[in-house]
């Protein structure tokens, strides 16, 4: 196990200043993860589509180290994790959102107690361009009055050519064509809160059934603008640099940047479990996200394009599950 | 009508007109699967791997995948070519593609020595070799490498192979009997079932199934750890290297090197790996063999289950009821079920076969597992369900014509003889009608395979962990969750975070759904056949 930090860590010292793309690393303070006896039986999750394809690639990595456990991973939105926990049909429900308060309190009238909440990965919604589009920046009102027909954010009047943000020549007369996700997704209600102020989106906003079609979509429409999570990033399209408010720093989509909370669209994605105070917690669900918040479940994170906690927030999450 | 009075009373446009609407669907039809074909069946074709230099110093090693001409707006590279060049390493660039411009380019080489590693994780490495380690001391480097490379890599890929096959072997057996064991423990407990001798008794055999798990996973760890025991030292493009365990290759290649005979017996292993292997890296590698199988079982369980329901039903409203308003309302019925949408189909098998059936055998039968239900969530049983209530008016309808197309003159002959109206229908109305059947029959599959959407909610998932068939006791696991090549091509095509890679791994499950949508028509179309024959010979 201790190997496999060491790797990494010399993958990042062998890789320094390597090609234009962005470069991460998970935080060589993680520590690795340690197998513990007595832990069987089997896992159930039920929630975000988001995490789904990390939750598969955790319980693979799990699996490998209790080869005895058996895992179940349903991924259908993030609002099917509460009363999944509630019902306790899973142990774990992950959610790329924090539960509401209606849903909190519905799981404390069941229990008596809250949900345990743990941050598990870092996830950046960028902006998307088409690659051919010049277009480098945006600030989030302008953001806002290209998607919104309501401009809560405080734009005087709605973008809907790229003249008006700023494109000269051929592209000025040219119209943005818009792509979105479905309203049953986690990023749709995101992007709405963050980007739109919590007003509504425009009517021609094309609605994607996922986040990696918004970006095909982009990557085949030279005039299209889209946003998406930054993991689903393909060569066929580029991520603008935003900035908060007008005149404010215009910040890129790259780690260090998200990190550090500098990018405006930055959001933490969860796992939630059903703990009861002052009781041990199931080794099962213990282990599990012991094993997510490891240097190895880290790297997961890293390998599906999310970004990794810093050992800081990992340790604070970790102290949640005593 | 005048149009076929007054001008073309022979009929000629008319035959052209069918010929030309025939034309068109079979255009479609080749056009699709043609499509579908070219995308889906280049998937597993190895092309050169190329060697750039850049004009700004750096390298870059790659398959070159497309080329276009830059649209006039790109300003500083408008009207020139460029390529999209897929670079792999996914460890080192994040990204698996990359664009290049003509004019970035200073020079194309296709060296011999390139070499392609698929591997377990991250995706392809592309660049050389340069040594190869074992326990850390170098045992071989420069051009012996390769040489070297091919004999370590039969030794582990035996080594994992053995890694796997305990895995799923005694490691899935011993845990089997174990979640068995837990399960018979709890429902001694709930019965109140205090003789201490059961429950001693279960508890000894539990003791003694984990003990041989202990020894099995020891066993297995060490394997893991010899399998990781080598290594080879890659160099990617621009020099930095990469330590990767041999263990963890799937293939080695240097495709610059290979002769035609080569590629193609790698084309036919790849496509082999493809229709027989497990998923890998969230279901975007390795192959499709656990959607292939979820895939026909559940369109055999729902033939099973829809066929005698819908045979039933047509039989009784085409012999036994009495035509009139009742009869007819029923039969408008049925034919607008078939038009209603498939996701209230599939929201009803919720709440009705999972929520409710599934729910209350639970409760009676497997109580001692709950809270985590067994019948009570979806599963491929469910899933089947749904779909034949789906698919029972195309059976329905197929059914009661091929009854309908039977002569008054068979029947009433049969009656005259003496049979009885039971023994007319079984004897001789239900063999003529039987091809006509099976044809509504093998509607219904196609239906049925190709169906998504109502079966995301009954028990279709993106992963499942085992087959709902095996060689544990009672051998069908019909509570189990099934994966599907349906839901395969919208997984990955719509969620998948490296889309640009798994793009053509789409094309290529589609490809193969509609070949076993075909394979499954044939075998029901042989079937039909054979029916008709004997039909023919014999009844006649």
């Amino acid at each position: 196990m201790r190997r496999q930090v060491l790797f990494a860590g010399l993958l990042v010292a062998m890789t320094a200043g390597l090609c234009a793309a962005e470069q991460t690393k998970v935080d060589p303070a993680l520590p690795a993860y340690e197998k513990v006896g007595g832990v069987s039986g089997s896992l159930n999750s039920i929630g975000s589509d988001t995490l789904n394809n990390l939750m598969t690639l955790w319980a693979e990595g799990f699996q490998k180290v209790y080869p005895n456990i058996r895992t179940q991973i349903e991924g259908k939105g993030s609002s099917t994790a509460p009363p999944a926990l509630i019902a306790a049909t899973a142990q774990i429900g992950p959610m790329s959102r924090a539960m509401k308060p209606t849903e909190v309190d519905e799981f404390e009238r069941r229990f008596g107690y809250p949900p345990t909440q743990i941050k598990v990965a870092i996830d950046a919604l960028a902006v998307y361009v088409n690659k051919d589009n010049p277009l480098q920046q945006l600030t989030i009102p302008e953001v806002d009055a290209i998607f919104s027909k309501t401009r809560r954010c405080g734009a005087s009047q709605g973008l809907d050519t790229w003249g008006q943000a700023g494109l000269e020549g051929a592209w000025a007369e040219r119209p943005m064509s818009l792509y979105g996700r479905n309203s049953a997704s986690g990023t749709y209600g995101y992007f709405k809160e963050k980007a739109l102020c919590k007003g509504d989106y425009r009517d021609t906003v094309k609605e994607q059934p996922g986040s990696a079609s918004v970006v095909q979509g982009v990557a085949e429409d030279l005039r299209g603008i889209g946003y998406s999570g930054i993991g689903y990033k393909t060569s066929g399209v580029r991520a603008l640099s935003l900035a908060a408010k007008p005149g404010g720093d215009y910040v890129d989509t790259d780690p260090d940047s998200v990190l550090s909370g500098k990018y405006p669209l930055a959001r933490f994605l969860y796992l939630y479990i059903n703990k009861e105070p002052n009781r041990p917690l199931d080794p099962l669900v213990r282990e599990f996200v012991r094993f997510v918040l490891s240097a190895e479940g880290q790297r997961v994170v890293l390998k599906d394009g999310y970004l990794p906690l810093a050992q800081a927030v990992a340790q604070r999450e970790r102290a949640k599950l005593e | 009508m005048p149009f076929a009075r007054t001008t073309d009373r022979t009929g000629t446009v008319f035959s052209w007109l069918c010929g030309g609407a025939l034309a068109v669907n079979l255009v479609l039809a080749i056009g699709l699967v043609g499509l579908i074909g070219w995308h889906g069946l280049g998937y597993f074709w190895q092309a050169s791997v190329a060697s750039f230099e850049l004009r700004d110093g750096s390298a870059l090693i790659g398959e070159i995948h497309t080329v276009e001409e830059v649209p006039e707006d790109s300003a500083q590279w408008a009207g020139e070519q460029r390529m999209r060049v897929k670079i792999g390493n996914r460890d080192l660039y994040r990204l698996d593609f990359r664009w290049v411009n003509e004019s970035e380019i200073a020079s194309i080489e296709y060296p011999d020595d390139l070499v392609v590693l698929e591997r377990l994780e991250w995706g392809n490495f592309y660049g050389r070799m340069r040594e190869l380690r074992r326990d850390g001391e170098v045992i071989a480097s420069g051009p012996q490498v390769w040489t070297r490379f091919g004999e370590v890599y039969e030794e582990k890929a035996a080594e994992r192979e053995a890694v796997e096959a305990l895995e799923r072997g005694p490691i899935g057996d011993v845990n089997y009997a174990i979640e068995g064991l837990r399960l018979q423990r709890r429902r001694l407990e709930m019965a109140g079932d205090s003789t201490a001798g059961r429950l001693a008794d279960v508890d000894q055999r539990m003791a003694a199934a984990t003990a041989r798990y202990e020894a099995l996973a020891e066993e297995l760890f060490a394997m893991r750890e010899e399998l990781k025991d080598t290594t080879v030292v890659m160099e990617a493009a621009n020099g930095q290297t990469r330590e990767i365990v041999v263990g963890e290759v799937v293939r080695s290649l240097r495709p610059n090197a290979m002769g035609t005979l080569a590629s193609l017996r790698l084309y036919g292993s790849r496509l082999w790996e493809f229709v027989s292997d497990a998923p890998r890296e969230s279901n975007t590698e390795g192959g499709l063999f656990p959607a292939i199988f979820g895939t026909v079982m559940m369109v055999f369980l729902m033939s099973f289950a829809v066929a005698p329901f819908g045979v039933l039903a047509a039989l009784y409203l085409r012999e036994y009821a009495t035509e009139g308003p009742m009869v007819r309302a029923v039969r408008i019925g049925v034919n607008n079920l078939a038009g209603v949408p498939s996701i209230v189909f599939g929201v009803f098998g919720l709440g009705f076969f999972v929520y409710s059936i599934g729910g209350t055998i639970d409760q009676l039968f497997y109580a001692e597992a709950l809270p985590t239900p067994t019948f009570g969530t979806g599963g491929i049983l469910w899933a089947s369900l749904t779909l034949s209530l789906l698919t029972v008016p195309v059976v329905i309808v197929a059914a009661e014509e091929g009854l309908a197309a039977v002569p008054r003159i068979v029947r009433e002959g049969s009656l005259a003889l003496g049979a009885t109206k039971f023994e007319t229908i079984w004897r001789v109305v239900l063999p003529a009608a039987a091809p006509g059947i099976l044809t509504g029959m093998i509607l219904a599959m196609a239906r049925a395979a190709g169906e998504v959407a109502p079966l995301m909610i009954v028990g279709m998932v993106k992963l499942a962990p085992t087959l709902p068939l095996d060689h544990h006791f009672p051998y069908v696991h019909l509570e189990r969750k099934f994966m599907h090549l349906g839901f395969h091509v919208y997984d990955v095509g719509f969620q998948s975070p490296n889309v640009e890679a798994a793009q053509p791994l789409v094309f290529a499950t589609a490809l193969l759904l509609v070949g076993v949508v075909i394979a499954m028509n044939l075998v029901a179309i042989v079937v039909r056949n054979r029916v008709r024959r004997a039909y023919s010979t014999s009844v006649l």
